[in-house]
């Protein structure tokens, strides 16, 4: 009885309690806004804690309108959405937190979750909604994954008051803005309202697809095995890369998938010895157990200087492709990346760099970086040039020119997608592996190819 | 029917490329055999408690990960040191490991299961699931989330070579190693006192302690050999495959896909069910004709777990018992 | 549970008896009512109570408590099996993916060779792809997943307790990656294989059921979509609790249990062994499937990365932490464990790391945290912290199953 006694009292408690603060709830709405007190919030709701940091404001006066990033912050593109971040605050910091008119606030969101260590699906819609009931968002940096920004897009889009403006520096799945290759519902599922509210500062994939062809085809390659890691990026960029392989005179020997949990490969790669094939293309990410996968391909096919080459995207161009799966292993190794080295960054891009690796403490700028910056700059640009409602920042966002800003020339097309760029923003860099990445080759995509890699529809 | 259909695919198989079927013969035959140092732990366990220790396969995943601290980090062993150096210092591993991982198993005997021994079978299982998941996030932990790997300690130079199929050294360590340590395995089960003590335990454990022997010892025992078998399967994985804290999960499902499949409770079957899975992942993956390929790799191997406790639970070696019916 | 009281109390005064299970039914009613009230009334409080001064910040958000009671409702499917039947059912997740996929398949572009729209809300009349209303849906991710769980459970149910356990573990890994697989099953695209299936529409009532009773068109063009979200979560809930307590109290829930405590004994009493596990399966698959789905239309998609096994761990944790076979415990278990998922276990990494000035990732050991009160549970409190009360008589009367060093089995 006494237990029990003692569990009812507890209940009571935590009602009384909740009540309480029901009752006296209602009055201080107004008086006690950003929860921290350091900035002052003005009109500006914050997007809950549930996965956004406290709203952020260093300029003067109060701000009038919110911006946030909506990345995953934990798991393995943590070392690369940290620096976005900070270049996002970057960005702020150099135009004093000022677009136009408007004082920015800024929030930090999360789309990840500890438990899956990368992008949540349930993360991403709960956010999407929370940027669409706060009037305050005028605009979304994010996503960095191409799944996410399917999510979110169509809810941003049907949000109230004409919609949320989504400037994406990392999404390349194609389907999100053009339709060849895809569903015949895309891109147009995304968009329910018919208007477009997405751009991106990130050429997708096919241009991807498009150097690696030429390059495989300069290396001499005749027959190409195609390996997949499944997961959204790594299955579209295979398919890419296969199409405009093919499109490019090269034979396709084989399309298959690698099971990430696997303990080896190596009767994977007798089939792809089998196979013939004299190139092997790794669509994935080196966090898809990709280590292994190099191990063993040196280990049946020989080195990748020899009769088999290895060719991978940038879901592989990292210093730990090397550190983890070994220098013998991983030298000869071909790897694309969208963009130039950081330190090759020119004008607006190096004053960039240098200024922020300052910020950084002397760290090495990750190239995502950049990426966040401009993405930045193309929205506070947007929202400079409209009246501060979201439907003026998403209409001024296709009228954005960048002029020789951080990666270049550049505006947008009515898809959203770069358009007729100039210098960083459509070029690649091809690497090679050695003890670190060694600039091997700049590409600039040929147009009909990276058209031929997105096949028909 | 099925059994006929998959006899007629690998013969196709055999006779289009004979020496490619050989070649991935020998690479599921030693990643079967690293399997099955995994699978015995689960059966010896089976065996006497009844208890599916389903926190063996991140004890092994740990052992792997602690065995790199102890190889590269400590002795410094690297790919440049010569043979001797890389055998001495995997042989040196293998001691401290399989030592510090016989405790470890023990201690989690001690401290998860062994109150639970009169408690409803469900619960200790639960309790293993519990266990399983502290185990793999004291590896997070230590090892965070990268993969760590001592491959290449010892050379890729072929043992034999018969037209295009090899077979190199750094893979028959593997057979190596483990077939001795089977060997002392069985000897020890069958002819010494704590392994009759553990054989009478698993019959009857009432009787058992009737008899003057020490059920609570021979539970440690048990434990300790099963731990200490993880470590060999640590280690000798380490020397092969990248690792990292979750691979014991995927692998220990296998592990123990394979203890069942060769009848769980029996030392032979576990080793025998660890071949023919290693064989089949990579025969679906290696061969070129009409193989389903990795895609499904992982829904064939639980398929045949299913398949196997559905239809036959006391596996390929086992008896018929009267609770697996 | 009063009922069952008097059935099998044994001695004792019967007025006495009475006397006390009338005033705890008296009591369990009033605290009944004062949950449903806080919880109904949660919106129009929590923005204030997030503002208070350090305590603020453990209120979750609106769309938090959404995922939480869709996890708590699956946690409560899931005590149908593991709890009233004793079938510790380790592949739950699988029931998740049959909802939601039936929710992809019935309300969104997915089969856009079709047109075929019934009572779908938010979309244009002329989109393809097969769109009908939510509601519907719901109920028939609710039958599929029945199916689906009929379809499991025959074969395998006559196993033994801990096979049936890895059986199901099995399920749950082959069906993400048959999902995974599955945009090409013989040639046909099912699943959209790794891209899943996104949008998914929202729920709604429509313009005519908008114009004469006010209800809201559809949710996700609403203005406080959150709240509407945010209801029906609660409603859903309370339907799954009333019917999880019904059942429980009904001939099929004390089969279940009789099950449970001796199965051998149970079918000696005429219980059908097969009929009565494979019910206790479906059912808790039909839960299962309901919250699959409403949690798809939630957040509008369907992806095979959303499936895998730790999410069965993680109801099991919610079921043993609250109670096994309780449904208050369970409930309980799952809004606190929900809780800690989505904010609290954040909230509380950075509280401590403020106060302690050390930078240490709580969430990213989240599993092990789990693991850890699933450990402790089982050693020290094994009936969870709301106990069934019966349940918790077999553990300390040692009514066992099956003890756990039986030794029928040969070894080696």
């Amino acid at each position: 009885m006494r237990r029990r006694n003692a569990f009812w009292f507890l209940a009571l408690l935590v009602a009384a309690l909740a009540f309480t603060v029901a009752a006296c709830g209602g009055d201080d709405d107004d008086d006690d806004g950003g929860g921290n007190g350091a900035a002052a919030t003005g009109d500006v709701e914050p997007l809950p804690a549930s996965s956004c940091q406290g709203l952020e404001y260093k300029g003067e006066g109060e701000p009038d309108v919110l911006i946030a990033s909506d990345l995953p912050m934990q798991g393995s593109s943590r070392t690369q959405t940290v620096q976005m971040v900070q270049a996002i605050r970057f960005i702020l910091d150099q135009r004093e937190w000022k677009a136009g008119d408007h004082n920015i606030a800024f929030q930090v969101c999360d789309d990840a979750t500890a438990q899956a260590a990368k992008w949540d699906s349930g993360k991403c819609s709960q956010n999407a909604q929370a940027y669409a009931a706060n009037e305050s968002v005028v605009g979304i940096i994010g996503t960095f994954n191409s799944g996410c920004a399917a999510i979110v897009i169509p809810v941003l889009n049907q949000a109230p008051n004409g919609g949320v403006a989504m400037v994406s520096p990392a999404n390349t799945w194609p389907c999100l803005t053009v339709g060849a290759g895809c569903e015949k519902s895309e891109p147009d599922k995304y968009y329910p309202t018919g208007k477009r509210n997405y751009a991106r500062v990130v050429p997708y994939d096919a241009f991807q697809a498009a150097i690696m062809a030429d390059f495989m085809k300069e290396q001499g390659v005749k027959s190409l095995f195609v390996l997949n890691d499944k997961e959204a990026y790594g299955l579209a960029v295979a398919t890419l890369t296969r199409n405009a392989a093919e499109a490019n005179g090269i034979k396709i020997a084989g399309f298959t998938a690698w099971d990430p949990k696997a303990a080896s490969y190596e009767s994977l790669m007798r089939r792809v010895s089998q196979s013939g094939a004299d190139a092997l293309f790794l669509g994935g990410l080196i966090d898809e157990n990709g280590a292994q996968l190099i191990k063993d391909k040196v280990a049946v096919l020989g080195p990748n200087d020899g009769k088999v080459k290895l060719f991978a995207p940038d879901g592989f161009t990292q210093q730990s492709t090397i550190d983890e799966s070994g220098v013998e292993n991983a030298r000869g190794m071909y790897m694309s990346v969208a963009g130039v080295p950081v330190e090759k960054l020119t004008g607006e891009g190096k004053e960039f760099v240098t200024a922020f690796r300052k910020q950084l403490g002397g760290k090495p700028v990750d190239p995502y970086a950049a990426y966040g910056a401009q993405a930045t700059s193309v929205l506070l640009d947007a929202i400079e040039a409209s009246d501060g409602s979201r439907a003026s920042v998403i209409e001024n966002l296709f009228k954005v020119e960048v002029d020789n800003g951080i990666l270049g020339t550049f505006s947008f097309n009515e898809n959203g997608d770069v358009h007729q760029g100039k210098g960083v923003v459509i070029q690649y860099t091809m690497y090679v592996a050695d003890k670190e990445l060694e600039v091997e080759k700049e590409l600039t995509p040929r147009q009909e190819l990276a058209e031929a890699s997105l096949g028909e529809n | 029917m099925l059994v006929g259909l998959i006899v007629v695919w690998l013969l196709v198989n055999f006779f289009k490329d004979p020496s490619e079927f050989a070649a991935v013969f020998l690479i599921g035959l030693t990643n079967g055999t690293v399997y099955g140092l995994v699978a015995i732990g689960y059966t010896l366990v089976y065996g006497i408690l009844q208890l599916i220790n389903f926190a063996h396969g991140d004890v092994f995943a740990l052992s792997g990960l602690v065995s790199f601290t102890v190889l590269v980090d400590w002795l410094g062993v690297t790919p440049a040191d010569s043979t001797a150096v890389a055998v001495g210092g995997i042989l040196f591993t293998l001691v401290v490991v399989m030592a510090v991982f016989a405790t470890v198993n023990v201690t989690i005997e001690f401290v998860a299961y062994r109150r639970l021994r009169h408690a409803p079978r469900l619960a200790a299982l639960i309790t293993a699931i519990g266990m399983s998941f502290i185990v793999q996030n004291v590896g997070l932990a230590l090892y965070d989330v990268d993969f760590r790997s001592a491959s290449g300690l010892i050379p890729r130079t072929n043992v034999f070579e018969i037209g295009d199929v090899s077979y190199t050294w750094n893979k028959f360590m593997v057979i190596l190693i483990t077939v001795p340590v089977l060997v002392l395995l069985t000897w020890f089960v069958a002819s010494t006192r704590h392994g009759k003590a553990m054989r009478a335990t698993a019959q009857d454990r009432d009787a058992a302690a009737m008899l003057g022997i020490n059920v609570n010892r021979t539970i440690s025992v048990t434990f300790a050999l099963a731990g200490a078998l993880a470590a060999v399967g640590g280690v000798l994985f380490l020397t092969q495959f990248n690792m990292r804290y979750d691979t014991g999960f995927e692998l220990g499902l296998i592990a123990f896909t394979a203890a069942v499949l060769g009848g769980i409770g029996n030392l032979t079957g576990a080793v025998l069910g660890a071949t023919l899975i290693g064989l089949i992942q990579a025969f679906n993956e290696g061969l070129a004709w009409h193989a389903p390929g990795s895609d499904w790799t992982r829904s064939i191997v639980f398929g045949i777990l299913i398949a196997i406790l559905v239809f036959r639970p006391e596996g390929l070696l086992g008896e018929r018992t009267p609770e697996g019916a | 549970m009063a009922r069952e009281q008097r059935a099998t109390g044994g001695g004792g005064g019967r007025a006495a008896l009475l006397a006390r299970t009338t005033l705890e039914r008296l009591r369990s009613r009033a605290f009944l009512l004062v949950a449903i009230g806080l919880l109904l009334f949660y919106p129009s409080y929590v923005d204030s109570a997030q503002d208070l001064e350090l305590m603020g910040e453990f209120f979750p958000s609106l769309n938090s408590m959404v995922i939480m009671i869709v996890f708590t409702m699956m946690a409560v499917g899931l005590n149908i099996v593991v709890g009233y039947a004793g079938l510790l059912d380790l592949g739950y997740v699988a029931f998740y993916a049959a909802g939601a996929y039936t929710a992809a398949w019935f309300a969104s572009l997915q089969f856009e060779q079709v047109t075929f729209h019934f009572g779908a809300v938010g979309v244009s009349e002329d989109l393809p792809g097969i769109h009908i209303s939510i509601w519907l849906v719901l109920l028939l991710a609710a039958l599929f997943t029945t199916v689906v769980g009929i379809m499991i459970g025959l074969p395998t149910l006559r196993l033994r307790g801990d096979y049936l356990a890895i059986v199901t573990l099995g399920f749950g890994e082959i069906i993400p990656q048959f999902v995974r697989n599955g945009d090409s099953i013989a040639g046909f695209d099912l699943t959209h294989g790794t891209f899943g299936i996104s949008p998914i529409d929202s729920p709604g009532f429509g313009s005519t059921l908008n114009d004469t009773f006010g209800l809201p068109e559809s949710y996700r063009q609403a203005t406080n979509a959150q709240e509407l979200f945010f209801w029906t979560a609660v409603v859903l809930l309370l339907f799954t609790v009333f019917c999880s307590v019904r059942l429980r109290d009904s001939r099929l829930g004390r089969a279940w249990i009789a099950i449970r405590e001796d199965e051998t004994a149970a079918a000696a009493m005429g219980v059908p062994l097969m009929r009565t596990k494979t019910w206790a399966y479906a059912l808790g698959a039909f839960f299962g499937g309901i919250a699959g789905a409403y949690y798809a239309s939630f957040k509008s998609g369907a992806f095979p990365a959303d499936f895998y096994f730790n999410i069965s761990i993680f109801l099991l944790c919610m079921v043993i932490l609250g109670g096994i076979g309780s449904v208050w415990g369970v409930i309980v278990g799952g809004m606190v464990l929900g809780w800690l998922n989505v904010e609290g276990l954040a909230t509380i990494g950075s509280k401590v790391n403020e106060a302690t000035g050390i930078d240490f990732e709580v969430p990213k050991y989240q599993f092990g945290i789990y693991g850890f009160i699933i450990v402790l549970m089982m050693l020290f409190r094994p009936v969870g912290l709301i106990p069934e009360r019966r349940h918790q008589r077999e553990l300390e009367e040692g009514v066992h199953d099956e003890p756990l060093y039986d030794a029928t089995h040969e070894g080696n």
